[in-house]
């Protein structure tokens, strides 16, 4: 099926809009394509039973990656992703667009007019277009473009993330649209001289959850692990979320319960901004552990239409735009839906895994963010050192105040990825206290396997090699993990 | 969600100035303000659907559009479904009259399968009515035949109190009793069969799905009973959903909570595919 010779006019419209001191820009796709997407496949068989509903995102004819949400779809579940074994390569006249689009941008053309290739493949709707910086991985220390060779559940991948809220969040993981079958050594050394030159390295498409689409700079992405440069994308994302301001209480202050500004603590979205994770420190929450919010009844509608990274208040929106979101809605099936669905049925057979890729690519994602700690940045505002040493004392408490969670191990999760995000020197620091410490022995193999990441830092190093030496019963738990990271750093 | 890629419905109330979308959201314009009132379906207190108007209620207002004010009952169709579609995620209150065909909330969209047989056809009043009434004989059989025998033996007894049972008249007794038995069971059950009538004709003129083309399709996964103007060919109601199935000459009635709950006539499909289609409703629903 020849996807792009049957075309007819798309209508597109790009403006900018500026709100509250921020600005996001706008893209409308009226009589859109469809040919790139996402869409809801229902309960399919792949899926096992009525309980998980598969969603698609598909380009052209292909499924590319296939997401099976459990519990009915429910929002705030994460969802089951894999590579859909039903890809079988897209039209050569996409990947033209998808380069020419990448191109231009590195061209020094503006988002609007040099995605305008892209914009004419996507489904009637309206978008929100910017740049930001990506963390190639799968969101738990993986490299993305093999990561999902086999259906997993994937943190970070639900709708609604508990940790982050109503906030809104820029998404930083992502998915590939090429299976890894397509690296080639060659070509990447290639793109290793051109990443250095690029403004932009990829072109991305939010599908779910903190993870976009990788449409463009797969082996781009490899050279930026490689010479550690930033992912710079150029991000795709549909407007269709409504969103309500809410009054938040506090049930158990003694003061009277003031509304809080939620929309302050949301992200400016300026198209050309850089940087998704120095942004989510910016938009850290000010909201207290233990606060529960009281939710007051909404008399008067929503307040406006939300992507995940930013809300934009319904006066803000051009009014034709507005229309447009109103009366759509929010994933159609493109016509040749029967097509891609048929294809869901494959199975793969040649399936390629990241090991093809250089070793120290697949070192260095392991110490980029994951998911958990780009979640813990999100559930706590600072951490001080009398907190800390409060956690080390095996409380949950500081001066009568819940630090991070009643739960203790729960508390030590969140602190270890909070600081290993925001400050690794304080990191370690912890870790090899709480690892130093008997009486925390329920967190030492996670504590352990969280620093053992670390693999260039010399006094986890001395530390290790310290444990492995004394062979002392209380580090028996990460005996093995110690062994490991010392027999690794002594064979560099 | 099923029915997630039904069009968005607008509907204009001229003499109020207000129009409605009906979509992923619930929006009111009214003429003179700027921007829309829009509410999302978590903020729907409930729904009343009814023969004349569709009442949303929202926490601080009621807003009631009139079934006329829809362009086509094609739109007015395709906003019940979008409502009862997102009822099932929203859980607001629904109130509805009884429907010829399930709600659209029953539906999951899923894959038919291969063993699917699909068909199209107006609903014949004159074979759903005969249903409705077959139905109502095998509740009633039982009754007519008590009424019958009890109108016997009252004749009887009339008679011989009046007039005295002797033996050369009881042989005009016992068939003139039998007769007055038989004759108000005749009486009844034309009554009844009236009703039965009438009520069909209730439901039918409240249900403007039983004036449309509506879709059918049984597979191994589920059936479908929808009107072909909002039917998407990936919606099927679950065989979990149904209790049991009675069979006439012309149609399957599936049942739900001891009520017909779809009418699947046998005449929407290819004759040869009937047996099959049997076979299929048979291997999923019990028979009664």
């Amino acid at each position: 099926m020849k996807l792009l010779a049957a075309e007819k006019k798309v209508d597109v419209r790009t403006e900018t809009v500026d709100f509250d001191g921020q600005s996001a820009l706008l893209v409308s796709v009226k009589d859109g394509s469809g040919i790139m997407g996402t869409c809801l496949a229902g309960y399919l068989g792949t899926s096992g039973s009525t309980n998980s509903r598969t969603r698609l995102f598909y380009i052209g004819n292909d499924p590319v990656i296939s997401m099976v949400c459990p519990n009915r779809g429910n929002r705030q579940s994460d969802k089951l992703v894999s590579f859909s074994p039903g890809f079988q390569g897209y039209d050569q006249k996409i990947n033209g667009a998808l380069t020419n689009s990448f191109n231009r941008l590195n061209e020094g053309e503006s988002l609007a007019s040099g995605l305008r290739d892209i914009f004419n493949l996507l489904s009637d709707g309206v978008y929100v277009v910017y740049y930001s910086d990506y963390y190639p991985t799968d969101g738990a220390g993986i490299f993305f473009w093999g990561g999902y060779n086999i259906s997993h559940e994937v943190r970070g991948t639900a709708e609604y993330n508990r940790a982050i809220g109503d906030r809104t969040f820029k998404p930083c993981f992502l998915l590939p649209t090429q299976p890894m079958d397509y690296y080639a050594a060659r070509t990447k050394m290639g793109t290793d001289d051109l990443v250095k030159k690029r403004s932009v390295q990829g072109i991305a498409y939010h599908v779910t959850g903190l993870f976009s689409a990788l449409l463009k700079g797969h082996h781009g992405a490899v050279s930026c692990v490689d010479n550690n440069l930033p992912f710079r994308c150029a991000v795709i994302e549909k407007i269709t979320e409504p969103f309500t301001d809410k009054a938040y209480t506090v049930p158990m202050a003694v003061e009277p319960p003031e509304p809080s500004e939620p929309d302050n603590t949301s992200e400016e979205i300026d198209p050309e901004a850089p940087d998704a994770a120095a942004r989510i420190e910016v938009s850290a929450p000010e909201s207290e552990p233990m606060t529960e919010p009281v939710i007051a009844p909404p008399l008067n509608g929503i307040s406006g239409f939300r992507s995940p990274s930013v809300k934009i208040p319904l006066r803000a929106f051009p009014k034709d735009m507005l229309r447009q979101i109103i009366e759509g809605r929010a994933e159609y099936k493109p016509k040749h839906f029967n097509v891609i669905a048929a294809k869901l049925q494959t199975i793969r057979r040649k399936s390629v895994n990241n090991n093809v890729l250089p070793y120290s690519v697949l070192e260095r994602v392991e110490r980029m963010p994951d998911c958990e700690m780009i979640e813990s940045a999100y559930a706590i505002d600072s951490l001080t050192d009398e907190q800390l040493n409060c956690l080390l004392a095996g409380d949950v408490e500081c001066n009568g105040n819940v630090i991070v969670s009643p739960n203790f191990y729960s508390s030590i999760v969140t602190a270890c990825s909070f600081l290993q995000f925001k400050d690794i020197k304080r990191f370690v620091d912890f870790s090899i206290a709480i690892l130093e410490n008997p009486e925390l022995s329920a967190a030492h193999e996670y504590v352990a396997r969280r620093v053992a990441g670390q693999s260039e830092n010399k006094k986890v190093f001395n530390f290790f090699e310290s444990v492995v030496e004394s062979a002392d019963p209380k580090y028996e738990k990460f005996l093995a993990t110690a062994q490991t990271f010392v027999k690794r750093w002594k064979n560099k | 969600m099923a029915f997630c890629d039904l069009k968005s419905v607008c509907a204009a109330d001229d003499e109020k100035g207000i129009s409605y979308i009906l979509g992923n959201v619930f929006a009111v314009y009214e003429i003179g303000t700027d921007a829309p009132l829009v509410y999302g379906w978590d903020m729907i207190k409930g729904v009343e659907v009814s023969s004349k108007d569709i009442v949303i209620e929202t926490f601080g207002k009621k807003y009631t559009i009139s079934n006329k004010i829809f362009s086509d009952e094609e739109d007015l169709l395709r906003a019940i479904a979008i409502i009862e579609c997102h009822q099932k995620d929203y859980h607001f209150g629904y109130a509805h009259q009884r429907r010829l065909f399930p709600l659209k909330s029953s539906y999951v969209e899923m894959s038919p399968g291969k063993e699917t047989y699909i068909g199209e056809d107006i609903l014949d009043e004159g074979d759903t009515a005969a249903a409705f009434i077959m139905l109502l004989n095998f509740k009633l059989v039982k009754i007519l035949w008590l009424i019958g025998v009890a109108v016997a033996l009252v004749t009887f007894l009339v008679l011989h109190l009046t007039i005295g049972v002797t033996r050369t008249n009881v042989l005009y007794f016992l068939p003139i009793s039998a007769a007055a038995g038989a004759i108000m069971a005749l009486v009844v059950y034309l009554i009844t069969h009236a009703v039965a009538r009438g009520r069909f004709k209730r439901i039918a003129d409240a249900d403007c799905a039983a004036r449309k083309f509506i879709t059918f399709v049984v597979s191994r996964q589920g059936f479908a009973a929808c009107e072909s103007c909002v039917y998407e060919s990936r919606d099927l109601v679950p065989w979990t959903e149904m209790e049991y199935f009675i069979e006439s000459d012309k149609m399957f009635i599936l049942y739900k909570n001891n009520m017909p709950a779809a009418y699947i006539p046998k005449r929407a499909f290819d004759k040869k595919h009937v047996g099959a289609i049997a076979d299929i409703i048979a291997l999923s629903l019990e028979q009664r």
